[in-house]
């Protein structure tokens, strides 16, 4: 696609975020709901992504769209709705989490565990188990920074904004992930 | 000897697969969540509050507004102890004409006008940047009509009140009294083909970033 075709095509999709955020700060539950399909999908994603717990991203969800149409008089504009949305997402999760003492005892589920360990890949079953288990026992910021950097694609400047921390405290925290999950499964990645 | 590259790697190769493999979502029920969503942040009895808002923001503006504008007035013909010379006010930094009173007593100053033009501006930029979503829109457009000839009133107002004394703001204000008296003619129907000429008007003439800059100096005191 020619650049500058590119560039109107997000400009116009800004504008049209605009107008909605616009009209639905006024009640507009058509915009609002033209918003919520535009970024539901990713946001329930992201925080099933960091409860790991079905109902449980869902509420999120909810909780998340619910905050952030209540508040969407105060998006200034100063960054893109996506990036102010993300943080909503790992303000209410992050909070979510602490209070549901069901998480931890949810991570022993290994039913629940092996429903998304189906279709085979280049990576053996019980590797996946291990590295699913290391990833769990991650500290929450480590694990929120490596699943939203490496696994979802946000660049450093995102995690940060989203996270509240500086784009080098994102990059230092990944980089502590990983060098836990070196440690963890130094065995297997040898064997690689 | 440990191979670090190797593990690197092999981690990388472990976290592109995780990404495929590692919690991710049975298909969520988007439907039922908004419903949900839907009824806590919308609930019936809050459909109609932004409208009441909406009003009765306006009235207070125009209130405000007036109260400025006489008391503007009032101060022009000297019923105030207000020195609004334009030596003053270049003593004082401000643009001519646009603090006297403030200049001059530092309690009787220009903020109604200034609440007043930020406020206006405010509104006049949601409504704006809801115009194109609405030329989208197939239907009337009485309720834009509506709101726009409110601010039209607002803008003439404005154009006659020390506000409009700044000689940027009195060209924002000019483009928007016409902006606005064009968006105020669609009440009538048939008009839709006017408003996507608004909308290119509006692009070409960058109302909108003046808008935007105009308030933040207001808001940063700068005006």
């Amino acid at each position: 696609m020619p650049r500058g075709a590119a560039i109107a095509t997000s400009s116009e999709r800004t504008d049209d975020e605009r107008s909605l955020i616009a009209r639905a700060v006024v009640g507009d539950r058509l915009a609002a709901r033209a918003l919520y399909d535009a970024h539901a999908a990713r946001v329930h994603r992201l925080a099933y992504r960091f409860c790991g717990d079905a109902e449980l991203a869902e509420d999120l969800t909810q909780d998340v769209f619910v905050v952030v149409f209540r508040e969407l008089a105060k998006f200034r504009g100063e960054s893109a709705f996506s990036t102010w949305l993300h943080r909503v997402v790992v303000t209410v999760s992050l909070n979510a989490m602490r209070k549901v003492k069901r998480l931890r005892e949810r991570e022993a589920d290994l039913d629940e565990a092996r429903h998304h360990e189906h279709q085979s890949g280049d990576i053996e079953p019980d590797l996946r188990s291990r590295l699913n288990a290391a990833l769990d026992a991650l500290p929450d910021g480590l694990r929120l920074a490596l699943v939203m950097h490496t696994m979802e694609g946000y660049s450093h400047a995102e995690v940060g904004h989203a996270l509240g921390i500086a784009e080098g405290t994102s990059k230092a925290r990944v980089f502590e992930a990983r060098a836990r999950l070196r440690t963890v499964l130094a065995g297997d990645l040898e064997d690689m | 000897m440990h191979d670090e590259h190797h593990d690197d790697r092999a981690l990388d190769a472990l976290l592109t697969d995780a990404a495929r493999h590692y919690r991710v979502p049975p298909e969520p029920a988007l439907d039922s969540i908004w419903a949900r969503v839907e009824a806590q942040a919308f609930p019936p009895a809050a459909h109609r509050r932004p409208a009441r808002a909406w009003r009765m923001m306006s009235a207070a503006i125009a209130a405000s507004l007036v109260l400025g504008v006489t008391l503007g007035r009032l101060s022009a013909r000297g019923s105030f102890p207000v020195a609004s010379t334009p030596e003053v006010a270049a003593a004082t930094g401000s643009p001519a004409g646009m603090r006297p009173a403030a200049a001059s007593t530092g309690r009787l100053d220009n903020d109604p006008y200034q609440r007043t033009t930020e406020e206006f501006l405010g509104r006049t930029a949601l409504l704006l940047a809801s115009l194109p979503a609405e030329s989208r829109r197939d239907g009337d457009h009485a309720q834009v009509a509506a709101q726009a000839a409110q601010l039209l009133g607002t803008t003439r107002l404005l154009l006659d009140s020390p506000a409009a004394s700044d000689p940027r703001v009195r060209a924002l204000l000019l483009d928007l009294e016409l902006m606005l008296a064009q968006v105020a003619r669609l009440r009538a129907p048939q008009r839709h083909e006017e408003l996507v000429l608004i909308n290119d008007a509006l692009t070409m003439r960058d109302v909108v970033p003046r808008i935007r800059s105009v308030a933040a100096e207001i808001s940063s005191g700068d005006y």
